[in-house]
């Protein structure tokens, strides 16, 4: 019992030593080119606070949309923008899983002692998504009643958010495995996702809300962080990490499952 | 042949090639069409949602309105949107090189290609805006068929505005590697000015700057009268007209400027 122990502690820790490699190499290669880091980093964050602008235009005609005030609307776009960010800078490769599974250039991977499924995702940052990811800190701090507590509060659920953005969006390339093209169901998932998790829940008929803690989760990234986020509810915030959890098995699950009818391309690869 | 007839009809046929050729795949129609409807029915809910609660009219606009202003203000976003890229993409590449040494303006060219699919991606976005306009908020509030002319005249025009905004951004690149910064600017000012929501939205200091600007020509003008047509909408028309001339000065001055430092290494 011991040593499965601690073989699973010695695991774990190569697992860390491993991302954090990737995490390296992958901000040295974005780096390298530092005007177009700037211009993807500097425009995102204006991309994000052109809707800032909207969302303060109508509210000061409004008073508030479907029971949101303004800083509850821009406390979903700073936590959505820190999850959106956070999952394309650690595991950026999934916007290109399902081009990847589709020509067959898996091969690199499959031959790696890691974990395929983690390794493919892993093995790229995006680099507009540091904007995405700064511009969520940058609203946070000027949002009322920031402190400390709050800060570490809303990490905590920037993460579970980002947990489940890389694992619904995975999922989703993964059913290239099986349709050969999903670009279209893809691009879907993505659209829906982010633009549901950008609006109050509110504003949407009751009996569409399951698909939101279900198929394109938007209440475990945004509508329930948010209820968190106000009361300061710390007792919720384990339920969303295993919400987050069972995201991710189920899209490591169907990877896997996936995995099974993969054919390779029979082309030549490195990574370097 | 008469030679104007001549001159236009070689861009008729760059126009015809570039419409075939976004024919020839027209799967890639589908991407733009599911993110226009997810959009259509996002903001017909919030505006259902503000009406809601605040009343019947805002800045002299009802629920019904709001929704049919954003459907036609997203055409020439979605559908006129797109060209900055290719453009850029084609200094950058030094295509421009061999563009130059063809007999056709560089400008015209550009534009016939561009304009091509774009009118028909635009044509089929409006459609489906109408036809979801029609499910979301009831029947598009046309009151006649001159109404009708002035909106299609009019996103023509914002069509047309939008290519050579664009183009003018696209050749900054004569003087900046990367100039994507620019264009982001301009699409997120668009956006907010008269895209989102109509400008009378906006406080009072904002909207008097905007007017000055070409912005409310890109999307705000043919919105605007498809929803609230009236006597002040052919001052809209003539603005946008304005513009477009404008622009039109800005890129040949633009690219005149910039092809002098243009330097072919053959090959």
């Amino acid at each position: 019992m011991e040593t499965r122990k601690r073989a699973f502690a010695r695991g774990l820790r190569s697992y860390v030593r491993f991302l954090a490699t990737s995490f390296s190499v992958n901000l040295q290669a974005v780096i390298e080119y530092r005007a177009n880091f700037a211009v993807q980093f500097f425009g995102m964050m204006l991309n994000n606070a052109a809707f800032a602008l909207f969302w303060g235009a109508l509210i000061a005609r409004t008073g508030g949309i479907g029971g949101y005030g303004f800083p509850d609307i821009m406390f979903i776009w700073a936590l959505v923008s820190t999850s959106f960010g956070l999952a394309h800078i650690v595991a950026g490769n999934i916007r290109n899983l399902g081009l990847i599974i589709q020509r067959g250039e898996l091969d690199v991977y499959l031959l790696q002692p890691k974990n395929v499924y983690l390794n493919v995702l892993c093995s790229r940052t995006v680099v507009s998504a540091w904007g995405d990811f700064a511009y969520g800190f940058i609203v946070l701090a000027l949002l009322p009643g920031f402190g400390a507590e709050r800060l570490a509060l809303f990490a905590l659920l920037s993460l579970s958010g980002a947990v489940i953005f890389a694992a619904t969006f995975a999922a989703a390339e993964s059913l290239s495995f099986f349709m050969g093209n999903s670009a279209g169901i893809t691009a879907a998932v993505r659209e829906f996702l982010l633009s549901f998790s950008l609006y109050p829940e509110t504003i949407f008929d009751k009996g569409m809300r399951w698909v939101f803690y279900t198929l394109l989760p938007s209440g475990f990234i945004a509508f329930v962080p948010l209820a968190v986020y106000k009361s300061l509810d710390w007792r919720l915030v384990p339920l969303l990490g295993l919400a987050a959890l069972a995201y991710l098995g189920a899209s490591y699950a169907l990877f896997k499952l996936g995995l099974r009818r993969y054919e390779s391309g029979n082309q030549m690869g490195t990574r370097i | 042949m008469n030679r104007y007839l001549l001159r236009a009809r070689k861009y008729g046929v760059a126009a015809g090639v570039s419409l075939r050729n976004r024919l020839a795949y027209a799967g890639n129609f589908a991407s733009s069409m599911a993110t226009y409807a997810l959009f259509i029915f996002v903001f017909s809910r919030i505006w259902t949602a503000v009406f809601a609660a605040s009343g019947p009219a805002i800045a002299g606009y009802d629920r019904v309105m709001c929704i049919w202003y954003f459907i036609v203000a997203e055409v020439p976003m979605f559908g006129f949107g797109h060209f900055f890229h290719t453009l850029a993409q084609d200094m950058k590449s030094g295509q421009v090189a061999y563009l130059l040494g063809r007999p056709y303006s560089f400008v015209g060219y550009h534009y016939a290609d561009g304009m091509g699919a774009a009118l028909l991606e635009a044509g089929i976005l409006l459609a489906e805006g109408i036809l979801l306009g029609g499910l979301l908020a009831g029947a598009l509030p046309l009151r006649s068929l001159v109404q009708l002319l002035a909106v299609l005249f009019s996103l023509l025009l914002a069509g047309s505005l939008q290519f050579l905004l664009q183009f003018a951004i696209a050749m900054t690149a004569f003087w900046f590697e990367e100039n994507t910064a620019f264009f982001w600017i301009f699409q997120k000012i668009a956006l907010v000015v008269g895209t989102l929501l109509p400008i009378e939205f906006l406080p009072e200091a904002a909207q008097r700057i905007v007017r000055w600007t070409p912005f409310p020509s890109l999307a705000y003008a043919p919105a605007r009268l498809a929803v609230a047509f009236g006597p002040a909408s052919g001052g809209l028309l003539l603005e946008q007209a304005a513009w477009v001339v404008a622009a039109a000065a800005v890129c040949r001055l633009v690219f005149g400027v910039g092809r002098t430092k243009i330097a072919s290494q053959g090959g």
